[in-house]
């Protein structure tokens, strides 16, 4: 689970480092994506976005725009430093890479073969399944004690109530709440109950700290 | 009955309910129907019984394995692991005797509701029963076991080929299971406000979503802030609901008056007050007369300050539907018949004191966020429903 192979996309859309700008803009189009590998006898050897294609050729408007795109060669636009994953990699290390380099994808290669391709919209699709957004759930914020027990005790709690958990994620050490002793962790919990009032309230006696909506 | 209001009840829809402390009572639907007989509501209005939905119903938007499930636990079988997936069993929905057989009948209930007004033999009609909106297609899921409404809205659609329903929910949590079962329909337009999914069951309801496929504009969502009082949520349903359904010119309306939005109510973070819960029934009515000759259905939904809210929501919803003037004062007779089990103190009259629902130190902030998320939906949407 959270792998890349099990957010990317296996069907590539790729080019040759001989297809024209113009022909490169219209597959972007047509396949609805935006950053295109390029192949030369099954290697990968670059990588273009529709972004690198329209800003090498003249403005919008150029009368020289039309004629610049059908003679550019995706060779002379890709880059070629490609930076890829590998398809066992944990998500997480693709999301990183991405973020730091600035990237909107990554190219999933295996024994020197393209197997795949993750964007940065598989990544955010990763996180919804994760959160468990697009099950039924109350969502709450519950913040404890970074100790050996207190996340368990929490979830302990849900199990007494009989209520399933959709989804666990315990988040960075952060400041704990005034009057208690640090450093606290804060878990999001989404919980299957529409009712989750009596959960709360044990949580709360507890000694966990509930962050529930603003006050009004 | 041609013109009139009806209203579908009959004592077996009570036997849906999930027992002991559970806060789905079907108390609340007695308290009610008492409450408007004591005013003398119900002068004039028998009762109108209907029949359980069947099987073959109810697979018009669930499946049947679910179907089979959930009549298998009612007679107390099945395997544990197999209710779980399918939403029975634990905190919400727990499994109770007969449980097919009870929301079958509150399902053949809004069925009849609705079969009465298609037909012209009335030209409202209201089953407080119902309004089970979070029931998927094979899940039981907040409360909910069969989805009426959805079963509803298919067999309207297969027995008068080409109708346009508007299906209108104002409950505090997100009309889901509606919504789900026609996402794709753009003969089913689903509105629903009610409190974000940030916090709250079951998290969707987001504006962004908005239909898929042809239905594209045909699913409308208004997430409301925590805290919303009457005067932001009149004002954002004033700003949307009239122009989607001009814009949709629906033939039938099909509202889910689910009250758990009041202030009281122990479930959502709502600020409304029965202001919100007179207003809102009397706008649908005014719409179905100017859109679609009156044809109107009324449901129930959630509410679970069953004392002090539902019954006097509930009451303010059938004065709409039967266009009678709502009496100021909760009938002495009934706080005599009632006040005495009540854990909390029953209110004297129909209509809350605005002095009792002081305004929130928000509640700018929060009525310029709802402005905004309603103007954003009804930009997005209306170019989209045709």
């Amino acid at each position: 689970m959270l792998l890349v192979k099990d957010s990317m996309t296996r069907e590539v859309v790729v080019l040759s480092p001989e297809t024209t700008a113009a022909e490169a803009l219209a597959v972007c189009r047509e396949r609805r994506v935006r950053h295109l590998p390029v192949l030369e006898a099954e290697r990968l050897v670059g990588i273009v976005s529709d972004r690198d294609l329209r800003s090498a050729a003249p403005a919008l408007g150029d009368p020289g725009r039309v004629e610049a795109l059908g003679k550019l060669r995706v060779s002379e636009v890709m880059s070629r430093d490609v930076v890829s994953a590998r398809p066992d990699d944990p998500i997480e290390e693709a999301a990183n890479e991405m973020r730091e380099r600035r990237i909107g994808c990554l190219p999933v290669v295996e024994n020197d073969a393209l197997v795949g391709i993750i964007t940065s919209s598989d990544v955010m699709e990763a996180l919804v399944q994760l959160m468990g957004a697009h099950e039924p759930g109350s969502r709450l914020v519950v913040s404890m004690p970074d100790r050996p027990g207190t996340l368990a005790g929490a979830a302990g709690i849900f199990g007494e109530l009989g209520i399933n958990l959709v989804s666990t994620v315990s988040g960075p050490k952060q400041e704990p709440p005034p009057g208690e002793q640090g450093p606290w962790r804060a878990a999001i919990f989404r919980i299957d109950t529409i009712n989750p009032a009596e959960a709360i309230e044990i949580l709360e006696q507890a000694g966990y700290s509930v962050l529930w909506p603003p006050k009004p | 009955m041609s013109g009139q209001a009806a209203i579908v009840h009959d004592m077996s829809l009570e036997s849906y309910g999930f027992g002991g402390d559970h806060p789905f009572n079907p108390l609340r639907i007695r308290m009610t129907l008492e409450l408007c007989e004591a005013l003398g509501l119900l002068e004039g209005y028998p009762f109108v019984a209907s029949e359980p939905a069947t099987v073959d119903d109810l697979t018009t938007v669930h499946s049947l394995t679910y179907v089979r499930v959930v009549q298998k636990a009612g007679r107390g079988g099945g395997d544990l692991w197999d209710l779980m997936h399918y939403g029975l069993g634990g905190g919400d929905n727990p499994i109770f005797p007969d449980m097919h057989e009870a929301c079958a009948r509150v399902v053949g209930a809004v069925l009849e509701a609705c079969r009465l007004v298609a037909r012209g033999e009335a030209t409202h009609a209201m089953c407080i029963s119902g309004g089970l909106h979070h029931a998927l297609r094979s899940r039981a899921s907040g409360f909910c076991v069969y989805n009426d409404a959805g079963v509803a809205i298919a067999r309207l659609k297969e027995e008068h080929p080409g109708i346009r329903v508007a299906y209108v929910d104002t409950d505090a949590h997100h009309g889901d299971g509606v919504q789900w079962m026609f996402y794709d329909d753009p003969e089913v337009l689903t509105v629903s406000m009610h409190e974000s999914g940030r916090y709250l069951f079951p998290g969707t309801g987001g504006g962004e979503e908005r239909g898929r496929n042809g239905g594209v504009g045909y699913s409308v969502n208004v997430p409301l802030e925590p805290f919303t009082d009457d005067s932001s949520w009149i004002s954002c349903f004033e700003d949307l609901v009239p122009e989607v359904l001009r814009a949709f010119e629906p033939d039938l309306i099909i509202s889910q008056n689910g009250c758990d939005g009041h202030a009281l109510d122990p479930l959502t973070h709502l600020s409304a007050t029965t202001r919100l819960y007179e207003h809102v029934p009397k706008r649908v009515h005014d719409l179905a007369h100017e859109l679609c000759e009156g044809r109107w259905v009324a449901t129930g939904g959630g509410g679970y300050d069953i004392w002090r809210v539902v019954p006097r929501a509930w009451t303010a919803l059938w004065a709409a539907v039967s266009h009678q003037e709502l009496p100021e004062k909760v009938s002495e007779d009934w706080l005599a018949l009632r006040g005495a089990q009540s854990p909390v103190k029953l209110p004297h009259l129909m209509r809350d004191d605005p002095a009792d629902y002081a305004p929130a130190a928000r509640a700018p902030e929060i009525a310029n966020r709802n402005r905004r998320t309603t103007e954003q939906v009804l930009e997005k949407v209306l170019p989209l429903i045709h």
